[in-house]
């Protein structure tokens, strides 16, 4: 068998930490593989190092445990990890999932432990946990985008999107990182069916394949005929605006 | 509580003292007169009732005084001068015949009346007004008990919301968990830890009763506050605090700059995957002691545009101990911009 491998994500560092090395007492053979410090990073870094057990912290600034572990589903075997949550504990308690209390207690995380290595042993699939996550994050308006740049895998938050254009059968997402530089990739899923999924009170049409998110725009400036050009707030590139999405902007 | 008496113009009390007062008079006058006693009853009880529309109507006209004349003063004046008139006009109202100055005997017993009006009329005036007085007092009184208890109400709450804000089971055991990482590492880091946790509990427990603290306790528990958090979000949060020596004897209600602290961290640290920066400037400015709390904004909020409709619970509850405890000297004022949300909190120095 190979090597056991493992993904931790949690916000706190010392928690990481401490949580590495409670595992490598119970569990010496297993590899933490990769630490994440929010759910965006843990889904990313869980793509590029696909770990058999992924330990997602419920709490996490940006995407948090439960997001993350939708994105994951049933690729590996998941533990939540927290220190309260009073709608998160009695859904795991009823749906069987495998959680660990902070502060971790040893015999807590030997329990854990030896129930993965069973489910590992016997090679079977994780669980299918979207009843329970479903529950827990009810699914609203698109929250993550999950997009490729070059070999890895982005995951981009909607907020951060500044517009998404139709490219063939593409995609293209022109978004801003933490630092706030402007990014750009292309995704597979089809701007019509993204579009859907998009709340109508940041993103408007403005184009038969343009999509801008309204905040980004910083002037629009009207033609003779009938149509518009989009700026956007710290980017070069304009967007059109057609004839027939000219009209929401005639109050503005 | 309510002020309707004061404005009221018809008094029930007022008037039944007045009747019984001028019935008293009368009664006192009837006793040597052959006259009918009901007839002299009649004279003091209308003589009674003009001076007591004389008194309601200083009481309420001119509706501002000229400075250094005091109303009651004035009410007095417009009693004793409206009794002898008021007097004579009673008499010759109640009586028939000759016009009462024909007579010198008439004019007597119009002038016994005037006499009597104006040796017991003030000091009804006078009885009356500082019944009113004390009633006014106790009024006050009343006021004050319940600004106090509705402070001590509002105070509850702020600690209340800061118990279930922050030392939620959530942030008891996530900071024990970094306390255990510690202890398990044999980080000396632990102690310091442990302590500061104790300061910041110490600070959410009730200790205080009259709901003031001073700038430097407030300054403290925030500290404790803000290093647990350091603690568990070294790379995260990065804050400044900046106090004015001369600012730290002052009082000021509790919590009021953990309140804007936590606020900071909650909605400007928490949700950012890359954290933010509180800073935190206590300045003493012409007589006025002014609390700045300042924190980075995720990018995105910067959408809404400048003003967001609304504070928090958290920061209207403090808002509202702000007045109760300091009045109108006492403001609480909040601005965001592109990328920082600042909360200003102001209060004249007692």
């Amino acid at each position: 068998m190979n090597t056991p491998t493992a993904l931790i994500a949690d916000d706190e560092p010392l928690l990481r930490d401490a949580l590495a090395a409670r595992l490598g007492e119970a569990w010496p053979e297993l590899r933490v593989v990769a630490m994440a410090r929010n759910g965006r990073e843990a889904v990313e870094l869980f793509e590029r190092h696909r770990p058999d057990i992924c330990f997602l912290d419920v709490h996490m600034p940006g995407m948090n445990g439960v997001e993350a572990a939708s994105l994951i589903g049933r690729r590996a075997h998941l533990v939540f990890v927290t220190a309260f949550d009073q709608y998160a504990l009695p859904a795991f308690d009823a749906g069987a999932v495998d959680y660990l209390m902070k502060p971790v207690q040893p015999l807590r995380v030997a329990q854990t432990v030896s129930r993965l290595q069973e489910r590992l042993h016997a090679s079977q699939p994780p669980m299918d946990l979207a009843t329970v996550l479903a529950a827990l994050q009810p699914p609203t308006a698109l929250r993550w985008i999950r997009a490729s740049v070059g070999n890895t895998l982005k995951v981009i938050c909607v907020d951060d999107i500044d517009y998404l254009r139709a490219d063939s059968k593409y995609t293209q997402v022109a978004w801003r990182d933490g630092k706030g530089e402007p990014c750009a990739a292309l995704i597979r899923t089809p701007l019509k069916d993204l579009l859907p999924q998009l709340d109508a009170a940041s993103f408007a049409q403005v184009h038969r394949s343009v999509v801008v998110q309204l905040r980004a725009i910083q002037q629009l400036v009207r033609h003779d005929n009938e149509t518009a050009t989009i700026h956007l707030h710290g980017r070069n590139e304009t967007l059109p605006v057609s004839r027939s999405f000219l009209a929401q902007f005639r109050q503005m | 509580m309510s002020s309707a008496p004061a404005t009221a113009s018809f008094r029930p009390r007022r008037l039944l003292v007045t009747l019984i007062a001028a019935g008293l008079i009368g009664v006192l006058l009837a006793m040597p007169s052959d006259f009918p006693a009901a007839v002299v009853i009649s004279r003091t009880v209308m003589t009674g009732l003009l001076a007591m529309i004389a008194f309601s109507l200083a009481e309420r006209w001119p509706r501002r005084m000229p400075l250094r004349f005091p109303r009651w003063v004035w009410q007095l004046l417009a009693t004793v001068l409206v009794i002898p008139p008021a007097a004579f006009a009673c008499y010759s109202l109640t009586t028939a015949g000759d016009p009462i100055w024909s007579n010198p005997d008439r004019i007597e017993s119009a002038a016994i009346l005037a006499f009597m009006g104006l040796l017991f009329g003030p000091w009804v005036a006078l009885a009356g007004m500082l019944s009113q007085r004390e009633a006014f007092a106790r009024e006050q009184t009343l006021a004050l008990e319940l600004t106090r208890s509705e402070l001590s109400r509002v105070e509850a709450e702020a600690r209340w919301r800061l118990l279930q804000a922050q030392a939620t089971p959530h942030f008891l055991f996530n900071t024990l968990a970094n306390v255990q990482a510690l202890v398990d590492a044999g980080s000396p880091q632990a102690a310091s830890l442990l302590s500061s946790l104790t300061d910041y509990l110490r600070a959410a427990v009730p200790h205080t009763m009259d709901g003031r603290s001073s700038i430097a306790q407030e300054v403290d528990m925030t500290r404790a506050y803000l290093d647990i958090m350091r603690t568990r979000m070294p790379d995260r949060l990065h804050c400044d605090i900046r106090v004015d020596p001369a600012a730290l004897p002052l009082r000021c209600p509790s919590l009021v700059l953990l309140t804007l602290v936590e606020n900071a961290v909650r909605h400007g640290i928490d949700p950012s995957e890359e954290g933010g920066s509180i800073d935190i400037d206590i300045a003493l400015e012409s007589g006025r002691c002014r609390i700045l709390v300042a924190n980075s904004m995720l990018a995105q909020s910067r959408a809404v545009g400048p003003a967001t409709p609304g504070l928090g619970t958290g920061l209207v509850a403090l808002r509202e101990r702000l007045h109760l405890s300091f009045g109108e000297t006492a403001s609480l004022a909040t601005e965001r911009s592109a990328s920082r949300f600042i909360a200003r909190v102001e209060f004249a120095i007692a």
